[in-house]
């Protein structure tokens, strides 16, 4: 399902990048870069976002021929983007929605190990298994 | 397309034709307001119309349901110009009840009928008839809806009277006309949505639908709701995405079949075309292709959006329509050629673009957002196609690749007419254009076809369509977006072999990748960027660039290596033919990339002072595959300028941990109320924040000042991995420092940190001052101490005669102990004789502090003052004595004779002392020495007390009236006992007053010998007098131990002494204990009336005890044990 999942810490750099693809990995991680503009833009604070601000989830931030991304972005600014294979036509947007917060709750456990350092890339191997999981659809 | 509403005549034809053209050209006049149900918002339209004669024909499809709203008749108008009641009755009426009946018959009530009124102004004139047909027209078949009769001058015939009541008829044309529409619009959408339940049912199809649903579009546009037409667009292009994809989960519907057909032709959208409806046509025929019908379905929607301003929107739709499209023409198994897609693409991408471009040069600036997108993937496309038909840079199309061209071009078809009306606009907007280089427009498909046809104007294009890319890009911020396609254009700069320029390309992307830290993205880059620099020649960027490749760890150790290799070689090369310039920053790289310092440690352990050595640890870990070798290593620190800095860091490094303290809010009732925890920063206004927040910054390293470095100057091995290394400089200048930068020079190049990124304390250089301290323990006075006193230089660079000069205060002499003259002085010089800096010497000296002549035991206070030569200020420095000996005399008396008892105790320090002397010097008085002659020498020591005795005889004539005082002066020598040596005296004189005995008590107890325990006793008191004296009335008290005696009666009482020489008193006694007690006290005291007024009561006051002698003190009397016990 997912080509890519990225994780962005809250000041931009990456802290986890999963690609399912090692072929295209460089032009994956240059499209999860790119979306951060679109991220930035998005949470910018004078932007007319919608009165529910706490909504976490961004949307589709921007689509290319062979890829959609979306973002997600947590209270704390760390940032979650999904690349997803765009020829997938029966992709609802709900299902894109449960995968961040599946996301997310991974990566909370992965940070709440203590001998995790805010702000240093995640090494966890347990939480990459998890993640591949929910690229590949099996949560 | 013609599609103007339809209204139809009926009855006097060729009177509604003479009318026709000044109605149809009076319509679109002005607009109308439209009242529209279903609480829809008010609206004026502007209606056009056009007339065709009554006929059914039109109407049968509509009473059976398959009418075309766009054909169906809006309004039915019957025309008559009779105004004689009695042809009315025999000919107009059945001619209107029939037609009414045929409308009826097709349930149709949207009619009018139009009586022209053709009056003979005579006749009215004359007479007003009581009916007219009008009023009967209206009678006989609008009772309820007298609006839809109306009776008009002709305006043939009367042109000036006409003008008002024609004005009429129109305005009641229009709105006949609008409440028509408003019935059909909701019948037409119930007939819409019939249809669209039947979407699964054999044989419908979606053309069909696709064709009945526009028509509502079209009208409603017509009626100037774009918004509203624009929904029905887009509710069909759902329907037929959602069919699209639906066709994959094995939906199959005939109708699909249609839009399967291959074809080669694959024409971009165009909106300046003349002939907008021409897809229409195909839909109709059913001969229409996908790609087709999808540029139709996005053309409409973008017309619409223009007119309801919502330009900004078709940038918005491009790119999921194109994307969508695409999947569409997957799942219909469409083939294509190979690159007719992405000329699709291009000119659709181009066209939109176009559109934006004229949107944004007048208002909409939100377009930008949408567009910068669109020239990315123009761009893109192009790069493919220009790959395909081998146009890249250092290609000529082969023949294949030239054919590929030819067949792409007849793919995008020829350039459509375009429409007029944007012609004549083109040169308007060309003026506006702020782009001066911009030539005039060719449309999109003719660009493309341009560029497909030659390398040169294939470069152009794609290198126009990349800067515009990259502003837009910048224009809304999107920065990452904009080195990207920064990233390809310098790739394709690189391709043109024109590496300079894409190098400023990469160094971009590099800084913002590197800045949040992408670093596998950014190791890709100083790929690109050493090949660059290699293809320049520019030798130095090349080495550095090699150099942190070689320290990227994200990269294989193959590529690392190998580029390491490559930095050696440059670094080689570069030493034999370059020379840098000791001003340019070309040198520098950043530390950062290379090293990483892991700790920057002061190894001094105390104060460092000036000309000391700075011992710096360094701990550094390098990131280079293998050994390095540093000629320099230069660690520079810098004066601490910020004193407030310096002390708010010093505050925070007190404490690491934010001061957080627990807050508990109780209510009244002592619950608790509200439990917090507060953080007490610093500075309240500035928020928390954590030190991983600040983002790196990108503005290059500046080389500081390295006048001030701790630096290794031999050359060093730096291995890969952690590296310690002492960093050191002598102390020059004194202050507190700071350590600033790290400098690693490897050969010509110099790796500069950024500041040093680890907290440091600052250090401080100190000078050492020179000082002078006494140095001893407790002081005696009168016997010589010694004293050391301590030299110690510090920093002070002394004169070959410098000298201390020593000044004692009164009573205190000394002097030094190695001097050849013995004497004590109370000032002293002591010369320093070839005193060097930080020499430490120790003088000793003696001091003699004289023995007071009083008994005080208290510290004698003495101070030295030292000046020095390294300061004008003088040293003072207090001294405490305890004087060596204490004395006291004592007067005692027996009867009349009186003796001086002087007591000598030792305080500390061992002595002997020899000849005690006491004298006077008052006539009339001898003192007779009773002490022992033997001992010439008594030792004494601490805490031994040693006495001397005199008697004191005044001459009787000597009254104490003459002399009331006497002064005695006691006098003795002195000498350490351990070291006899010099005696010292020391001398002290007393005052002896009140030394005549005045009275005399004596008491004995009666009976003396039988005294038992319990039995009353007498106690008789005889006080006499000895001197005449003043007091006469004097008081008695008898003190005795309330264990051995009880005083029965007063104890206490006055006597009167005034002519009477003695007095006896008796007092009953009673021992209290057996065994030999002494008699109870005695003692006497004057007792002084009281002569001031606040005190009425005579008081007490004793007597100096030489005063009062009592001969019977100290008396025992043996008490037996009381007769009662023995019972």
């Amino acid at each position: 399902m997912a080509v890519c999942i990225a994780i962005i810490g809250k000041d931009n750099s990456p802290q986890y990048i999963a690609t399912s693809d090692l072929d295209k990995e460089l032009e994956l991680q240059y499209r999860v870069h790119a979306a951060l503009d679109v991220v930035e833009e998005k949470c910018e604070p004078g932007t007319k976002t919608t009165p529910e601000s706490r909504e976490l989830y961004l949307g589709l931030l921007y689509s290319t021929e062979t890829h959609k991304i979306y973002g997600y972005v947590t209270n704390t600014k760390i940032k979650f983007i999904i690349v997803m294979d765009s020829s997938n036509t029966a992709l609802r947007e709900n299902e894109v929605r449960s995968m961040f917060r599946n996301l997310h709750i991974l990566y909370t456990d992965a940070v709440c190990n203590p001998f995790y350092i805010p702000g240093e890339p995640l090494n966890s191997k347990k939480f990459d298994k998890s993640v591949r999981g929910i690229m590949t659809g099996n949560i | 397309m013609n599609n103007k509403p339809i209204l139809t005549y009926a009855g006097a034809e060729q009177l509604f034709r003479s009318l026709e053209s000044h109605i149809v050209s009076a319509i679109p006049l002005d607009t109308y307001e439209w009242r529209r149900p279903y609480g829809r918002p008010i609206k004026n339209v502007r209606l056009d119309a056009k007339f065709q004669q009554f006929s059914t024909e039109p109407l049968e499809k509509y009473r059976k349901g398959e009418w075309s709203i766009q054909e169906h008749p809006v309004l039915h108008i019957f025309i008559t110009e009779c105004n004689d009641i009695e042809t009315y009755k025999t000919v107009i009426r059945d001619e209107i009840d029939t037609w009414l009946k045929t409308l009826q018959l097709y349930n149709i009530d949207d009619w009018m009928i139009l009586l022209v009124e053709t009056i003979d102004v005579r006749k009215t004139k004359n007479l007003i008839p009581r009916t007219t047909v009008l009023d009967k027209i209206r009678l006989d078949f609008a009772s309820k809806s007298g609006d839809r009769c109306i009776s008009v001058l002709n305006p043939a015939k009367f042109e000036q009277r006409s003008t008002e009541s024609f004005r009429c008829l129109v305005q009641r044309i229009k709105h006949l006309m609008l409440v028509s529409y408003n019935k059909n619009i909701i019948k037409y959408e119930e007939l819409i949505r019939a249809q669209r339940e039947k979407r699964n049912h054999d044989g419908w199809s979606f053309l069909k639908y696709f064709l009945l649903q526009e028509e509502l579009a079209l009208i409603l546009e017509n009626l100037g709701l774009y918004t509203e037409a624009l929904v029905q667009y887009d509710e069909l292009d759902a329907m037929f995405s959602q069919f699209v994809t639906n066709s994959v989960f094995g939906e199959k519907h005939k109708w699909l079949e249609t839009f399967r057909q291959q074809t080669a032709s694959f024409p971009g959208i165009s909106l300046k075309k003349k002939n907008k409806f021409k897809a229409r046509d195909d839909i109709i025929s059913g001969t229409i292709t996908l790609i087709d019908f999808r540029n139709y379905l996005f053309e409409r929607q973008c017309i619409l959006l223009e007119q309801c301003d919502r330009t900004a929107e078709i940038g918005e739709r491009l790119l999921p329509f194109l994307f969508s499209t695409l999947r569409e023409l997957e799942v219909m198994k469409i083939e294509a050629p190979v690159g007719a897609l992405s000329c699709w693409e291009f000119v659709c991408a181009l066209e939109v673009l176009d559109i934006c471009d004229r949107a944004m040069e007048t208002k909409e600036v939100s377009c930008f957002q949408h567009c910068a997108p669109i020239w990315n993937l123009a761009k893109d496309k192009l790069y493919e196609l220009g790959k395909l038909c081998g146009l890249l840079p250092g290609f000529t199309p082969t023949s294949e690749q030239l054919h590929t061209v030819v067949q792409l071009s007849a793919g995008i078809g020829d350039e459509p007419e375009t429409e007029e009306m944007f012609v004549e606009t083109q040169p308007q907007i060309e003026k506006k254009s702020h782009s001066p280089n911009r030539k005039p427009k060719k449309s999109s498909t003719q660009k493309l076809k341009d560029a497909l046809g030659a390398n040169e104007a294939f470069q152009k294009l794609y290198l126009e369509l990349c800067e515009l890319a990259i502003s837009t890009y910048k224009h809304v911020s999107r920065l990452r977006s904009a080195r990207l396609v920064g990233l390809d254009l310098g790739n394709f700069y690189c391709a043109l072999n024109e590496p300079n320029k894409a190098v400023v390309f990469f160094t971009d992307l590099l800084r913002e990748l590197k800045s949040e830290n992408w670093n596998h993205l950014a190791s890709q880059t100083l790929l690109e960027l050493a090949s660059c620099y290699r293809k320049m020649d520019d030798l130095l960027a090349y080495t550095k660039t090699c150099s942190t490749i070689s320290c990227c760890l994200e990269m294989e150790i193959l590529v690392r290596t190998f580029y390491f290799d490559e930095f050696l070689k440059s670094l080689k090369a570069l030493k034999d033919h370059l020379t840098i310039d000791a001003g340019s920053n070309l040198n520098l790289a950043l530390l950062e990339d290379h090293f990483k310092i892991l700790g920057v440690k002061l190894l001094n352990e105390k104060l460092i002072i000036q000309d000391d050595f700075v011992v710096v640890q360094l701990k550094l870990d390098s990131y280079f595959p293998r050994e390095v070798y540093a000629e320099k290593i230069l660690l520079s620190f810098d004066m601490n300028s910020n004193v407030n800095e310096f002390t708010v860091n010093a505050s925070l490094n007190e404490s690491p941990i934010l001061p957080i303290s627990l807050h508990l809010d109780y209510k009244q009732d002592n619950t608790l109320a509200c439990a917090s925890v507060a953080c007490e920063t610093v500075k309240s206004k500035q928020p928390v924040r954590r030190t991983s927040s600040t983002r790196r910054k990108l503005s290059p390293t500046v080389r500081t000042d390295f006048t001030n470095s701790v630096c290794i100057e031999c050359g060093v091995a730096i291995h890969p991995g952690v590296n310690v290394f002492e960093l050191r400089c002598k102390a020059v200048r004194v202050g507190i420092w700071r350590f600033k930068q790290l400098s690693i020079h490897i050969d010509r190049i110099e790796f500069l940190s950024d500041r040093i990124p680890l907290k440091m304390d600052p250090f401080e250089i100190t000078t050492k001052p020179a000082s002078a301290v006494l140095s001893f323990k407790n002081l005696i006075a009168g016997i010589e101490q010694p004293v050391q006193l301590i030299v110690s230089g510090g920093s002070f660079i002394f004169p070959p005669d410098a000298k201390i000069v020593l000044k004692c205060s009164k009573h205190l002499k000394v002097r030094l102990r190695d001097a050849s003259d013995d004497s004590l002085e109370s000032q002293i010089n002591i010369p320093l004789v070839a005193f060097k800096s930080f020499e430490e010497r120790t003088i000793e000296l003696d001091v003699l502090s004289e023995l007071p002549g009083r008994s005080a035991d208290k510290k004698i206070e003495h101070k030295v003052t030292l000046l020095c030569p390294w300061s004008r200020n003088e040293i003072e420095i207090p001294l405490h004595f305890l004087p060596a000996l204490t004395t006291s005399c004592r007067l005692h008396t027996c009867g009349t004779q009186k003796f001086l008892h002087v007591c000598l105790k030792g305080l500390d320090g061992h002595l002997s002392l020899i000849e005690p002397k006491m004298t006077c010097e008052a006539v009339g008085v001898s003192l007779i020495d009773l002490n022992s002659k033997s001992p010439q020498q008594i030792e004494i020591y601490k805490n031994l007390t040693v006495s001397y005795l005199w008697e004191l005889q005044v001459e009787p004539l000597k009254t104490e009236t003459e002399l009331p005082v006497i002064k005695v002066n006691f006098s003795a020598k002195y000498t350490n006992f351990d070291k006899p040596g010099v005696f010292r005296s020391f001398a002290c004189s007393f005052d002896v007053t009140d030394y005549t005995t005045l009275f005399r008590i004596q008491a004995h107890i009666e009976p003396s010998e039988l005294c038992r325990v319990g039995s009353v006793c007498s106690l008789h008191l005889k006080i006499s007098k000895v001197h005449d004296n003043p007091f006469s009335d004097l008081m008695y008290e008898v003190l005795a131990d309330q264990n051995m005696w009880a005083v029965c009666g007063r104890s206490a009482g006055v006597i009167s002494m005034l002519d009477v020489e003695c007095h006896s008193i008796s007092l009953d006694v009673l021992p209290l204990s057996a065994g030999f007690l002494p008699l109870p006290n005695v003692r006497l005291s004057k007792y002084i009336s009281s002569k001031s007024k606040t005190e009425s009561r005579p008081k007490p006051l004793p007597f100096p005890p030489g005063q009062i002698y009592n001969s019977t003190k100290s008396i025992q009397i043996h008490v037996l044990a009381g007769a009662n016990a023995e019972q």
